[in-house]
């Protein structure tokens, strides 16, 4: 336990730069490897920018608390069998409810700053985020059926024969649906658009500003991982050790929701929100109804 | 060790708790109850109660956002920054606290509480599965359907397409007579509903 903790907080920071460079490949912005950091340490010494009569308290910690969620989110995945950080007979209903403070503290950083912009971003981030995590509840209520257990280690260990992405073939898109909102990125960036100015981080620079972006790619990383375990069957695979697959399969997805995120196309929220509650929901729905009727003894 | 968390806690969700009552606006006051929920959420997970603990603070996070979004929505109080007074009708209040409290404080003085200590490795989660999917089934099921019935209400109060038409294209109610006045309440200085300028008054 204390090994897989140390083992995740050795990562996160190489894993972080990773989901930066995947950030910036085909940007057109150049200096791909190294890009992000030098891009950080110039935002860490520029000055925070002050607006008029803020929430100072929530506007100090949504950066933190952001990355605080990521790294419990992480815990939860196995790094081997039986090496996990939180071994919990419920891994995945704290998984859900990283995912929901997540909307939260989305929310916080943008009602905190007291300016128009974030504001708005905030607001669009709440209506387009909880039918996306309402969804992904759903779609991970399917990963778990076949184990019959709210554990992560269980979740893995039954996909031992066949993993949930062939078991469940909806089970992973729509839960990348809650990758893009949860990571602010692509399609479900109502958050930090640029045309909003940067949305919840409009008003922010300097070192809020970075730690913000480190916490979203951290939560990306949080993301793949989760989803490598949930549906493509986590550390299992031939020949190479257990963490290695993991650390594939992780990358693999990380690279999946970059490239959707650039792929799909934005939508106003208004559709958005109707394609979340009228397509996606019920198709989640449907998802979970077919594990149901496979499972059934 | 669990009972310096067990306190630390409890003392949280009574600090959040009375700060609900402090602060001075919509989104603050959820928030503060939110943390309350979370610790509270917490102290059962230190009692063996794993799903129970984390599902609250689950169900918490979406509840106090989701009544956040929709407290500033209809108090029309914008962005819930503005400052405002967060609690009201004082004598009442005052004396349904300190009688809740009197209640609460007997109950707890009073009955006789169990001390049965979960025993290590033992399948609670299976255990609550099989309760409220059992035994329990109707009282689980009449508290959905009542908080399903809840939502459709809350779409249907803030949809744009409400029940008298569109919300901005000055829906009236229907006459009390085909074709004749809207019912319902007329504005003060006699303005009718169907106007669509503002100001000028």
């Amino acid at each position: 336990m204390i090994a897989a903790t140390l083992a995740l907080l050795l990562a996160l920071p190489l894993l972080v730069w990773t989901a930066a460079i995947f950030d910036r490949i085909g940007t057109g912005r150049g200096a791909t490897v190294l890009g992000p950091l030098r891009s950080g340490a110039a935002l860490l010494l520029r000055p925070n920018t002050p607006t008029e009569a803020p929430d100072r308290l929530n506007r100090l910690l949504a950066p933190g608390w952001y990355l605080a969620l990521a790294l419990v989110g992480l815990s939860v995945v196995p790094l081997a069998p039986g090496i996990v950080a939180s071994d919990l007979s419920t891994g995945l209903v704290l998984w859900g409810a990283c995912e929901a403070l997540t909307v939260v503290v989305v929310f916080l950083h943008g009602w905190s700053p007291n300016a128009p912009l974030p504001l708005i971003g905030a607001y669009r981030y709440v209506a387009i985020g909880l039918p996306a995590m309402l969804l992904s509840m759903f779609v991970l209520i399917g990963a778990a059926l076949p184990a019959q257990s709210l554990s992560v280690l269980a979740v893995v260990e039954a996909q031992r024969d066949l993993w949930n992405v062939v078991r469940q073939p909806l089970g992973l898109p729509l839960f990348m649906a809650l990758g893009l909102a949860i990571t602010l990125r692509g399609p479900f960036d109502y958050a930090d658009g640029a045309e909003l100015a940067g949305g919840t981080s409009a008003e922010e620079s300097g070192p809020a500003l970075a730690m913000w972006q480190f916490a979203r790619a951290a939560m990306l990383v949080a993301f793949s991982g989760m989803a490598a375990t949930a549906f493509l069957g986590g550390h299992l695979g031939p020949v190479l050790p257990g963490p290695l697959w993991l650390l594939l399969k992780t990358l693999a997805v990380m690279a999946a929701t970059v490239a959707a995120g650039r792929f799909f196309a934005r939508m106003p929220p208004a559709r958005m929100l109707t394609l979340l509650w009228v397509v996606l929901l019920p198709l989640s729905f449907a998802n979970l109804a077919l594990v149901g009727v496979t499972v059934l003894p | 060790m669990t009972n310096v968390l067990f306190l630390a806690f409890s003392a949280l969700a009574i600090w959040s708790g009375w700060r609900v009552f402090r602060v001075d606006s919509m989104v603050r006051a959820s928030f503060q109850l939110m943390v309350s929920f979370i610790a509270v959420g917490l102290i059962a997970v230190l009692l063996a109660a794993p799903y129970i603990g984390i599902a609250t603070i689950f169900m918490m996070a979406v509840e106090m956002m989701v009544m956040a979004l929709f407290m500033v929505m209809f108090m029309m109080n914008p962005a819930g920054l503005n400052p405002m007074m967060m609690v009201h009708q004082h004598r009442f209040s005052i004396a349904a606290g300190i009688v809740a409290f009197g209640g609460l404080v007997l109950a707890v003085l009073l009955s006789d509480l169990p001390s049965q200590p979960v025993p290590e490795g033992a399948d609670v989660v299976r255990a609550l599965g099989h309760e409220l999917l059992g035994p329990s089934m109707l009282i689980f099921e009449t508290a959905g359907v009542t908080l399903l019935a809840t939502m459709i209400g809350a779409v249907v109060l803030s949809a744009r397409s409400g029940r008298y038409g569109d919300s901005d294209a000055g829906s009236v109610p229907p006459g009390l007579t085909p074709g004749g006045e809207p019912a319902g309440r007329k504005p003060e200085n006699g303005g009718g509903h169907h106007h669509h300028h503002h100001g000028g008054h």
